[in-house]
């Protein structure tokens, strides 16, 4: 395309087509002031702040939304363009409160900056007293509409970055404003309190809420948030050693947009008063202060002793998701190394274990696909088993942007209405745990239709004529009859994802942990084969991520059959590698997995149990027995930043510095290495885990060769091919961008494999004594085992109910009425709730959410191991209401 | 056979002033006269003389009565149908001549106007789609069928038509910028959101000649390439949409809607999107957002319509009155359309004649007759013979035109070089006893309500200049209120986003160009010229005139008047709250305003 030229302030610049005066002459140092442009918005031209005058005509144009033209003379700083521009800025003054001094926003507020940027101090012009604040019980965001100046970035951010739409104009004229449907209260709307809103405002119309600190902060730090597995980058507002505030990092990171509740609001945990400061050691059933040697000691002992006496199989580690990858390194190296066994897991491997397992089986290698930006060049997502506007935001927000924005179509498999089944184009409602037998249907369909992608199939894939004769021996009707979906609806979902071009899944823990998880997995993948969708830009498939770090946790190799980057122990030539580097023998036995530790825990054969950032008592499945395990042990160590139900069984309670306290990296669901930088000094006398590592090996006397943690990085990039980075390692600034995604294809040895799975109706189908299907939800405001956010004061606030979700013609049938206390039994355990009523559940099924700590509804699945996952199913179980 | 035809207006206004009791009792008195068979009613379009409703006119004579009602109708058979002689009391009395006038031909209201894109209206049954064709109709859309969508374009780029909604855009030029746009799909959109207060010249359109407005549709769609419309019309205008539905319907069964138009290959559907009335949404852009069903707000253009419009496509948006041209440039041919009007301004254009004049109602005039002819010939003067003060035209976004631009002609450039516009066509004429500055506050008042709130100039500039406004009405103007006014006025008219905001002002500035005296009695010497002001009025009593009758001491509820029975009495203005209850109340007009 052919640049313009035109001029801008007497100087000759030129842009590509279609550019905007106000990015070209951003782009050649020419500042014009704005007030409701903001780079991550669509520009609307409101605000007119930024007229510039076109000297050719003498036209006064908006720069923000008028695109360049060829022989355009352009004036940003004209008398007539000066001139309207202070008398705008007098304008929207003279209907702002005058209460500078004591706003938050401070010197913050770009309204403000603007006015002493201009010169502009009194107004000559009357003011009119403005809406007061609106009344909000919401702990998280303020309005106070007598400061908005209605550059209505707000409304655009809630219906262009995070498509909630529950901002928009409301009223006409000088007294429009900013609200929300019928302008009630925000937690009366879709408001998801995402604070991206809040993030953007320029003046304090929107603020946060309840705040540790009230005024403008200068100081920030870049890091990555703990909660769910999209890693998003949010930036920590310090003062006085706190962490006052979290934002977006969007003036850091161009691809971050907005943050969810638990980014915005949700970090306040860190300064909980609750907040483990101190070693504890359990003297006569109560816990005693003591200090670090003290404590490191008695571990050391204990682990030491129980090694000698019952051999390094008799000990156990337990490593975690939500810890940073040097220290998920650092520990299996513990395990391995220091202990001498392969009895070492994460807590993610209850629900990644499937989609470990699948990979490897049909790929020859479990790792990512795709980036999340591929997303937006999807022209067809397929959502299954997931809830990411709960469990995975910012990917929520990319499926909405793609639909809304783009036109993408939405296929959303899910017994559940939910928000994302409005975006729907088609909505498939199988019965629950069914949806192997859908997916297999979906495949038939591809395969009878011809809608495959011959050319991949054929040059690329193995073992299609085996599917082809499998799907072939079912009709379509059994299908229908297995999951409730109709033919012609499972024909309509086929056609919909084959026909597209790049067709992308995604897919969460509905599918990975239901007793026939990595079957499921397979099935998808089967899918993607199919049509070719795995290479493709825009294709492939997304597996939702409930920790901040699971990805990143098991390419460390905290798992009991894998060495970092998924080498097996079993193969000598991997094992090798790192012996010579360690200079120790590794065991070349597969360990034991999480919930296998607790078993051979209960049975008396694992003696000594490490857990790190773990909560397996509100985490685990069948609470009774873990609880019955634990106790059982010869010796427990929990490391933590609380003192959560799992500590307050242990016999030393190491505590563990936050994320903002230490240094380190997250790798996110689409496999993005992300650093995470120290903000503030480790609450009280806490440590990073990775610290505390060290000093243990130590103290047992096989001290770990590291002195820093920027070594450890060094041998996770030399060691780890998925880590290999290219880049010249002393530019700091490029570390955040690692990205594993490139390296992925790299060790695929095999054609992926085409993978039959036949579905299998459930063990222990419903019997009368229990008849109903309970979901454990993923919350917007919990995560994980709900440690962190319940100790997040804002978030705990907001959500401290436990409601059992019900539908209408059940509770009709119970004769129960919202708010009635209910008893819900399944063969394994049984939990209290109140009943909410709600239109979004199918007949026959109730939810209850999960991540309560004092409510663990994991505690009424039961732990039978399903065999190929390791996993029992976690995410639904038959039980029975009764009424308390 | 019928003998006679009777045209009974069925336009809005007529309506309201009970047209359609008289047709009732109309057939009553027939049937009574065995006539049925033999008189035939015709309920016709608006003939724009409003005032003068309900118009009841008899064929073959061509009679014309005015102001006909239900108890006239047994007198009008009698003697008009069954004898054979004019009711002469019911005709038109030339208030100069005072004599009676038979004939419309010959009454100056119609006799100065030229009805081009009005001759069907209160001509034809605008339900029935055979009187729109016998007169001519469907044979420019059967032209243009035929013809190279470029020729099209060129036709109406060489007969001069100018967009009539307000800005004046050469039709041509934009159906050129349609026609090159790239596109799958394209729209035509009938901008039929009317919003200026009394202007109502495409309501009378669409409701007495909805056909015109369907073939002009046609005939762009064929030029851009387009074979969708909208009409965006508002839903206070019941008789139009059903009017254009039972059109739409006769098209579509004629064939000349609906797939291979006449086997020409093209195919055109038109639908109606009804709107909520929000003046904001005649803007091009806030009206395509509108029908999209969006909050009806302004976007920035460029992208323009033509490029980018409706769901992202190229639109060609035009009023109802362009439209209706269209079918007389493309069957009489771009020269014979061009023969009427200015250098700059071809054809005629309708206008909403209101105000202190004698005859007010919708005319249609050649493009260039003056204000003046306007005013005082089709107009008939200003009513009780008094003084003309000032035009204004253009509804709330135009502007004033003071007594030394009378003999201005009325075109599209002429009108902007002294500060007012076309605009729609609203005329509002104003005599000695208006205030300018109340005037202006009260239009500004209207377009500060009805702004939509989305950019800073007009959402906060409309709503200061109103209050400074507001402020001199009530005697509490400062002596810097002018100039900032002024400044305020000129931010708000360069520096809005949209035509809204842009013309808000041109009320307050032609005001301020032309009448700058009644702002300055108003601000320094707290005085109202033309008496209107109420804070700026005193009521005083004339001696001369007063017979102390006490009605004012009884009608003043602040006990400010006093004085002996029979005796003039006197005003106290430290007590008068100026309510003008004494004022209303004087038989002998002796309360004075002063």
């Amino acid at each position: 395309m052919q640049p313009v030229t035109l001029t801008i302030n007497r100087q000759e610049v030129s842009g590509h087509p279609g550019m905007t005066i106000l990015e070209l002459a951003r782009e050649s140092g020419i500042n014009i002031p704005t007030i409701c442009h903001h780079a991550k918005l669509a520009p609307i031209g409101a605000c007119r702040f930024c007229l510039v005058e076109n000297e050719q005509n003498g036209a006064l144009l908006a720069s923000c939304v008028t695109p360049i033209a060829p022989g355009m003379i352009i004036n940003t700083e004209s008398p007539r363009v000066l001139e309207h521009r202070k008398m705008i800025l007098k304008l929207i003054l003279a209907s702002h409160p005058d209460s500078c001094l004591v706003c938050d926003k401070g010197n913050q507020c770009q309204l403000r900056l603007l006015a002493a940027d201009l010169g502009i101090g009194l107004i000559e012009l009357d003011r009119i007293p403005q809406p007061a604040v609106t009344e909000e019980v919401n702990p998280f965001i303020v309005r106070d509409m007598s400061k908005c100046i209605l550059c209505a970035r707000c409304i655009r951010a809630c219906q262009e970055l995070v498509i909630e739409g529950a901002l928009d104009y409301f009223g006409r004229g000088f007294k429009a404003k900013p609200a929300t449907l019928n302008n009630f209260p925000l937690e009366y709307s879709e408001c998801t309190f995402c604070g991206t809103c809040v993030a953007l405002c320029p003046t304090g119309a929107l603020m946060e809420k309840e705040a540790l600190y009230r005024g403008a902060i200068g100081d920030a730090v870049q890091t990555t948030c703990p909660y769910c597995g999209c890693g998003c980058s949010i930036s920590l507002e310090i003062k006085d050693n706190q962490v006052a505030r979290v934002k977006p990092a969007f003036e850091e990171q161009d691809n971050q947009e907005a943050l969810c509740v638990k980014g915005s609001y949700g970090c306040d945990f860190i300064h909980s008063p609750k907040r483990l400061t101190k070693p504890l050691i359990k003297v006569n059933g109560d816990f005693q202060e003591a200090s670090w040697e003290e404590a490191l000691a008695v571990v050391a002992g204990a682990f030491n002793k129980i090694k000698k006496e019952h051999g390094a199989d008799s000990l156990a580690v337990l490593g975690s998701a939500n810890c940073t990858n040097e220290e998920n390194y650092l520990l299996q190296m513990f395990a391995r190394c220091v202990l001498g066994t392969n009895n070492i897991d994460n807590g993610s491997s209850l629900y990644y274990n499937a989609t470990l397992r699948a990979f490897s089986e049909s790929f020859g290698f479990p790792g990512i696909t795709h980036s999340l930006k591929d997303l937006e060049q999807a022209e067809v997502i397929l959502l299954i088993g997931a809830s990411p506007e709960a469990s995975a935001p910012l990917v929520n927000y990319l499926i909405k942007r793609a639909v809304k924005l783009r036109g993408a179509k939405l296929i959303v498999i899910d017994p559940r209405r939910t928000k994302l089944t409005f975006f729907a184009d088609c909505w498939l409602q199988p019965k629950v745990g069914t949806d192997l037998a859908l997916l297999n249907s979906l495949a038939k369909v591809i395969i009878e239709e011809n809608l495959i992608d011959h050319e991949f199939v054929a040059r690329k894939t193995d073992k299609f004529q085996l599917l082809a004769e499998i799907l072939g021996n079912y009709p379509l009707e059994m299908g229908e009859a297995v999951t409730g979906v109709g033919v012609e609806q499972i024909r309509q979902a086929a056609r919909l994802y084959a026909a597209a071009g790049k067709a992308a899944i995604i897919y969460g823990t509905g599918i990975t942990q239901q007793a026939l998880g990595v079957e499921s997995v397979k099935a998808l993948i089967n899918l993607t084969l199919l049509t070719g969708n795995i290479w493709r830009k825009g294709g492939g498939l997304h597996a939702l991520q409930r920790d901040c770090n699971a990805q990143g946790a098991c390419d460390m190799g905290a798992l009991p059959d894998y060495l970092p980057g998924y080498q097996h122990v079993g193969e000598a030539e991997a094992r090798n590698i790192f012996e010579t580097r360690w200079d120790v023998i590794l065991p070349s036995t597969p360990g034991a997995g999480a919930l296998e530790i607790i078993r051979q825990s209960r049975e008396g054969k694992i003696k000594g149990l490490y857990i790190t950032g773990e909560n397996p008592l509100a985490g685990f499945p069948q609470a009774a027995l873990v609880k019955e395990a634990l106790a059982t042990l010869e010796f427990l160590v929990v490391q933590d930043l609380f003192l959560t139900e799992t500590a307050k069984l242990a016999k030393v309670v190491l505590p563990a510095a936050g994320f903002a306290e230490k240094e380190g990296t997250f790798t996110n669901l689409e496999g993005k290495v992300q650093v995470i930088r120290k903000a503030i000094d480790p609450v009280g006398e806490s440590m990073p885990d990775w610290e505390i590592i060290l000093q243990l090996a130590g103290a047992m006397g096989k001290p770990l060769p590291f002195s820093s943690l920027q070594q450890v990085m060094d041998e996770i990039r030399e060691l780890v091919p998925l880590y290999r980075n290219d880049r010249e390692t002393n530019a700091p600034e490029e570390e955040d961008l690692w990205d594993t995604r490139f390296d992925y294809k790299l060790p695929l040895k095999t054609f992926p494999g085409f993978s039959l799975a036949e579905y299998a109706p459930p063990a222990g189908a419903p019997d009368d004594s229990y008849p109903y299907i309970l979901l454990a939800e993923t919350s917007l405001y919990r995560s994980g085992s709900g440690v962190r956010s319940t100790n997040s004061r804002r978030l705990s606030k907001y959500s401290s109910s436990f409601k059992l979700r019900i539908n209408e013609v059940d509770a009709q049938k119970m004769g129960l009425s919202s708010g009635d206390q209910v008893r819900v039994v399944s063969p394994d355990g049984q939990l209290q709730a109140a009943v909410e009523i709600t239109g979004s559940l199918p007949e026959g099924t109730v939810a209850l959410p999960r991540s309560v700590p004092e409510h663990p509804v994991t505690g009424l699945f039961s732990s039978l191991p399903e065999a190929a996952a390791k996993t029992s199913a976690r995410k639904t179980c038959y039980v029975r209401i009764e009424r308390s | 056979m019928y003998e006679k035809q009777i045209l009974i207006c069925a336009g809005t206004g007529c309506i309201s002033s009970g047209s359609m009791h008289v047709q009732e009792s109309l057939s009553e008195e027939l049937k009574k006269h065995g006539l049925q068979d033999k008189v035939r009613i015709i309920l016709s379009g608006c003939h724009g003389f409003c005032e003068k409703g309900p118009i009841f006119i008899v064929y073959p004579e061509d009679i014309f009565y005015c102001e006909v009602k239900v108890e006239d109708v047994p007198e009008l058979v009698e003697e008009h149908l069954v004898k054979g002689n004019v009711v002469e009391r019911l005709l038109y009395k030339d208030p100069v001549s005072e004599k009676r006038v038979f004939s419309h031909k010959d009454i100056p209201f119609y006799s100065k106007q030229k009805r081009q894109i009005l001759r069907n209206c209160g001509v034809i049954d605008p339900e029935n789609i055979d009187e729109y064709i016998i007169r001519g109709g469907y044979s420019g859309m059967k032209k243009a069928l035929y013809m190279d969508p470029l020729e099209i374009i060129n036709t109406v780029k060489s007969s001069g038509l100018r967009g009539r909604g307000g800005a004046g855009f050469p039709t041509g030029m934009k159906w050129e910028f349609g026609y090159r746009s790239p596109g799958d799909k394209k729209y035509v959109v009938c901008n039929a959101d009317e919003g200026d207060p009394g202007a109502f010249m495409d309501r009378s359109v669409l409701e007495g000649d909805p056909h015109a407005v369907l073939e002009g549709l046609i005939i762009a769609g064929r030029a851009i390439g387009s074979d969708e419309a909208y009409i965006y019309v508002r839903a206070e205008y019941p008789l139009a949409i059903r009017r254009l539905r039972k059109a739409i319907a006769q098209a579509e069964e004629y064939g000349f809607l609906g797939n291979n138009i006449l086997d020409s290959g093209t195919n055109f559907k038109i639908n109606i999107k009804e709107g909520a009335g929000a003046f904001v949404c005649g803007e091009e852009t806030a009206l395509l957002a509108s029908i999209e069903g969006e909050r009806g707000i302004p976007r920035p253009r460029p992208p323009f319509p033509a490029v980018k419009g409706l769901w992202g496509k190229p639109t060609c948006i035009n009023n109802v009155e362009t439209l209706a041209n269209v079918p007389l440039i493309l069957r009489n041919g771009a020269e014979w359309y061009s023969a009427v009007g200015t250098e700059g301004s071809k054809g005629t254009k309708i206008f909403a004649v209101t105000g202190k004049v004698n005859n007010t109602g919708l005319c249609e005039v050649p493009m260039g007759i003056s204000l003046r002819e306007i005013v005082f010939d089709i107009g008939g003067g200003i009513r009780g013979g008094k003084k003309y003060k000032a035009v204004q035209i253009g509804g709330p976004s135009g502007g004033c035109i003071p007594e030394e631009l009378l003999d201005l002609p009325v075109d599209f450039d002429s009108l902007t070089a002294k500060g007012a516009m076309m605009g729609s066509g609203g005329m509002v004429v104003m005599d000695e006893d208006t205030c300018m500055v109340d005037l202006a506050r009260y239009f500004l008042s209207f377009t500060q309500s009805e702004s939509c709130g989305k950019c800073t100039p007009c959402r906060e500039g409309t709503k200061r200049m109103l209050e400074i406004l507001e402020r001199i009405t009530q005697g509490k103007g400062e002596p810097d209120d002018i100039e900032r006014l002024e400044k305020l006025a000129l931010s708000v008219k360069d520096s809005a986003l949209c035509g809204l905001g842009q013309t808000a002002p041109n009320p307050v500035l032609t005001t301020l160009r032309y009448f700058r005296d009644e702002y300055e009695a108003h601000i320094f010497d707290r005085r109202c010229p033309a008496g209107v002001c109420k804070d700026l009025l005193s009521y005083y009593i004339d001696p001369e005139l007063c017979i102390g009758c006490r009605a004012c001491t009884k009608a003043c509820p602040a006990e400010a008047i006093s004085g002996e029975k029979k005796e003039p009495h006197v005003i106290d203005e430290t007590k008068c709250i100026r309510c003008g209850a004494c004022f209303e109340r004087c038989k002998k007009g002796a309360v004075k305003t002063r």
